[in-house]
């Protein structure tokens, strides 16, 4: 730059001398043209060429100053341009910085959010999987359930049956117990008897054997004679039962007689009926004989036998015909009369004695009953007493084993061989006789009738069990495929939800302005936008490398037109930008405004003092009856205390006591300026009421 | 005339049952760009709906651009010519399809009652509405298992359509269906409402990359 301008001064300097050496030489010139036409009219056409070669020169010059100016010009907008993008450029690298710090923030963040996104992945990734394992869990357990409730039916129906089927048993087996204890009864009763057999034998056998045998006699004597006696008392007691079953059946007969009297009696009546029938005969045959009798004495002789009718003779000897049929009658039903009397009376009669025997065996029957319930009695002491006897022996017999061994256990094995016989031998009959009960439970009909029934039951249940089992078996196997199914169902309909299959038949469509579509043509025009730019300034970087310095010329083309056109675009987007925030703000404001005043009236008239707002922070209030007294207020620091800073001229006329009060003692400005209130509303009354 | 007062009882159902599908639509639709954060929050205000707050955006352009399909849809609702609308949310960077929510529409099949047979009794509104609060439910609460978007997101809204349906020309384009790549979806069934006419049931099927 200052080579240039040290040139420019250089030009100057020389076309200013070639100017002042011109001057003199027109002189001369001039006075050879004044003495010579010739030479002037030569030297004037040389002084025009050398006038049109100055005013040349001078145009030249002037075009050259001109540049020089137009150059300078460029110059200086070339510096103001270099200034502009230095400022851009550094501009641009604080942007660049914001923004690599901003990237890097991002980053940061983005890595601390890709953390906590994988940790939470992470997280979301076990918290399903314990979602899904508690959901088999649940899915399992409900069914364990519904087996376990299954098979809890089920076992309770079979429970119940089972429960149905051993009751029938269970009255089966007491009948057979009641048989069973009849037996044992009546195998006790010969137990008992044999026992006595037994202990008589062994009374014969022992009684030489042992010192104290006179006791063993005595009891043994007396137990054989209670048994005796016993034996005595149920034989008499089967023979009274027998007779007394023979007296029910007598008893029975006598029944049976009483019907017959009963139909014998019906017959006497049917009798006398036909013995009046036959005296009325009689009287009749004896008016008609006495009727004959006379008409025999009205006509005697039988000479005259001509002079009666054959007819009456003949009505006469039917009428004798019939007397005589009716008197053999009549004797006949006489007999018989007699006869059933005779039997009527002897059937009463036995009638009579059976029922006095009757009474007799009915007292002899009670006395027998009670005569055995006494021996019941006393046979029931006797086994107690045999039992202690036995205890007795057991232990004499334990004392004699200490001192006698071998003596008494020879006898006492052999008793309890006899004895384990015996049971044995019980045993064994008992066991036939159940046999005996089997076979004829088997062997009856009945048996083989239902046999057959129970097998076809049982495998009609067998086939159901197995129909059962196969039914759940297909529908566990239907169920099974409803679910792949059911499963296949939804991951197809996923499918379509995700997009990924459209269905035949069927247009996708969607509006032609849809955000999506102006977000995406909106960036790959701002894409387009910044590729232009880029290329363009890669083409004026290249340019400016080719031509090195020598650019340095040519200002206008140093930003591309692009680029320069994006910054424009940017310029007023950002403007228009702008005006929207400055017209929202400007309406935000006024709402506030609004707002603001809304509060200040709100208080006005609900506290009753006026509220100003400066910005240095203090706080004017002026109690509305009285504009005269203002107090200012202050900030107190931080905290949010208030502090009286100022007060007004006005006010009432204890003001100062209460401001000693309420501010310095009590520190309650709320109070104070209740107070002034009042103070100065009461003030405003009484001037009312005075001016009234 | 009997048959005319049927067609035209059946007429009205149609149009109203075709009304709240619609408003169902754009009520679903907005709870969905609230939820999923496709629009800021701020834009939303809350409105009381079916018995309970419902955010509707205040966003002039996106209110206008709904309004523009519903009108449409409802035409296709009442041609019975629309099978599916989905909305889907797309990433703005990777231009790739996060979510796509699906809402089935099928026509509930009328008994085909001859002229002794009552018609079925109509399904009470507060029931519908019910189910519909509940469908609405559903989609706040599927926040907390959908994948969270941390990217910037914009929406299409889809609709699947039958060949023969009329289609404003210039206005609505055939699109490509924005799925989502296969093998990376996962998809969620919503609850189901129906009107005496219409059934609609909803489904969201999103991208998981576990």
């Amino acid at each position: 730059m200052s080579a240039t301008a040290m040139n420019a001064t250089t030009i100057d300097r020389s076309s200013r001398t070639a100017r002042a050496r011109a001057a003199p030489k027109r002189g001369t010139l001039a006075a050879e043209l004044e003495s010579d036409p010739n030479l002037s009219s030569a030297k004037r056409q040389q002084r025009v060429k050398a006038l049109s070669a100055q005013v040349t020169q001078a145009s030249l010059e002037r075009q050259l100053a001109a540049a020089h100016s137009a150059r300078a010009e460029l110059e200086a907008r070339l510096r103001e341009r270099d200034a502009a993008i230095e400022r851009l450029e550094s501009d641009r690298r604080w942007i660049a910085d914001r923004e690599r710090e901003a990237n890097e923030q991002r980053e940061r963040e983005s890595e601390q959010h890709e953390e906590d996104k994988a940790k939470l992945d992470a997280e979301l990734g076990s918290l399903r999987a314990t979602a899904s394992a508690l959901r088999e869990q649940h899915r399992d357990l409900e069914d364990e359930y519904a087996a376990l409730a299954r098979s809890t039916s089920q076992t309770i129906s079979a429970q119940q049956a089972q429960i149905a089927t051993l009751t029938e048993q269970a009255a089966l087996l007491d009948g057979q117990l009641a048989q069973a204890k009849q037996t044992a009864a009546d195998r006790g009763a010969q137990l008992a008897d044999l026992q006595a057999q037994l202990d008589d034998a062994r009374s014969a056998h022992a009684t030489p054997a042992h010192a104290e045998g006179d006791d063993w006699a005595i009891v043994r004597t007396e137990l054989a004679k209670q048994a005796e006696h016993m034996r005595a008392l149920e034989a008499r007691n089967a023979k009274m039962a027998a007779e007394l079953r023979a007296r029910r059946e007598r008893d029975a007969s006598v029944d049976v007689l009483r019907e017959q009297n009963r139909e014998l009696q019906r017959r006497a009546q049917a009798a006398d009926d036909l013995r009046e029938h036959a005296a009325r005969l009689e009287a009749e045959v004896q008016t008609l004989t006495r009727e004959r009798d006379r008409w025999a004495a009205e006509e005697p002789g039988p000479s005259t036998p001509s002079k009666t009718p054959v007819a009456v003779t003949q009505t006469l000897s039917k009428l004798r015909l019939e007397h005589q049929q009716l008197l053999e009658e009549h004797g006949a039903t006489a007999a018989l009369l007699r006869q059933r009397d005779n039997e009527l009376k002897s059937a009463e009669q036995q009638i009579d004695e059976l029922q006095d025997e009757l009474e007799n065996v009915t007292t002899e029957l009670d006395a027998l009953r009670a005569k055995v319930a006494r021996s019941d009695r006393s046979a029931a002491l006797m086994e107690r007493e045999v039992a202690f006897l036995k205890d007795m022996v057991a232990s004499l017999t334990a004392e004699e084993a200490s001192q006698n061994d071998r003596h008494v256990d020879d006898l006492a094995a052999q008793q309890i061989q006899q004895l384990d016989a015996l049971v044995a031998e019980y045993k064994a009959t008992v066991q036939g006789l159940r046999d005996e009960l089997d076979t004829l439970s088997n062997d009856t009909s009945f048996v083989q009738h239902v046999r057959p029934l129970q097998d076809d039951l049982a495998a009609e249940r067998a086939a159901r069990a197995d129909a059962e089992q196969a039914l759940a078996s297909a529908q566990e196997a239907a169920e099974s495929k409803i679910d792949a199914l059911e499963q296949a169902l939804f991951d197809l309909r996923g499918e379509i939800g995700a997009g990924q299959h459209v269905p035949p038949g069927v247009r996708v469509l969607s509006l032609a302005e849809n955000p999506a579509k102006e977000w995406f043509d909106r960036s790959d025009a701002a894409m387009a936008r910044l590729r232009g730019e880029n290329a363009a300034l890669l083409a004026r970087l290249k340019q400016l490398e080719a031509s090195g310095a020598r650019a340095a010329g040519g200002g206008e083309d140093l930003v591309p037109r692009a680029s320069l056109d994006v910054a424009e675009q940017e310029k007023a987007a950002l403007a228009e930008e702008l005006k929207d925030k400055e017209k929202r703000m400007l309406r935000l404001r006024q709402v506030f405004n609004n707002k603001s005043a809304e509060f200040r009236e709100a208080v006005e008239e609900i506290l009753g003092v006026k509220l100003a707002f400066y910005a240095s922070g203090d706080i004017r209030v002026t109690p509305q009856y009285d504009l005269s007294a203002q107090f200012v207020f202050k900030r107190q620091g931080n905290e949010a205390r208030m502090q009286l800073v100022k007060q007004g001229a006005g006010g009432p006329e204890d003001l100062p006591h209460l401001i000693r009060y309420w501010i310095g003692e009590e520190q309650c400005i709320p109070g104070f300026i209740a107070s002034v209130i009042l103070e100065s509303y009461e003030a405003v009354r009484r001037q009312q009421h005075a001016a009234d | 005339m009997p048959p005319t007062k049927q067609a035209n009882r059946q007429a009205i159902t149609l149009k109203g049952s075709t009304n709240l599908v619609t408003e169902f639509f754009k009520y679903a639709a907005n709870t969905i760009l609230f939820q999923r954060g496709v629009y800021p929050a701020d834009d939303f205000q809350m409105v009381k709906k079916y018995g309970q707050t419902v955010l509707v955006t205040q966003d002039l352009a996106l209110e206008s651009y709904l309004d523009k399909i519903l009108k449409q849809v409802n035409k296709w609702l009442l041609t019975g010519s629309i099978t599916q609308l989905v909305l889907a949310i797309i990433s703005k960077d990777s231009r790739v399809t996060l979510e796509r929510w699906v809402f089935d529409v099928t026509l509930v099949e009328q008994p085909t009652n001859t002229e002794s047979s009552a018609p079925a009794p109509a399904k009470p509104e507060a029931e519908i509405q019910a189910e519909i609060r509940n469908i609405l439910k559903q989609i706040v609460s599927t926040v907390t298992f959908l994948p969270v978007i941390d990217e910037p997101t914009v929406f299409n809204i889809l609709a699947y359509t039958s060949e023969s349906a009329e289609v404003p020309a210039n206005e609505w384009v055939d699109t490509d269906p924005l799925a989502i790549e296969a093998g990376k979806s996962q998809q969620v069934k919503l609850r189901n409402f129906s009107t005496d006419v219409h059934r609609i049931e909803a489904m969201v099927a999103y991208r998981y990359e576990g």
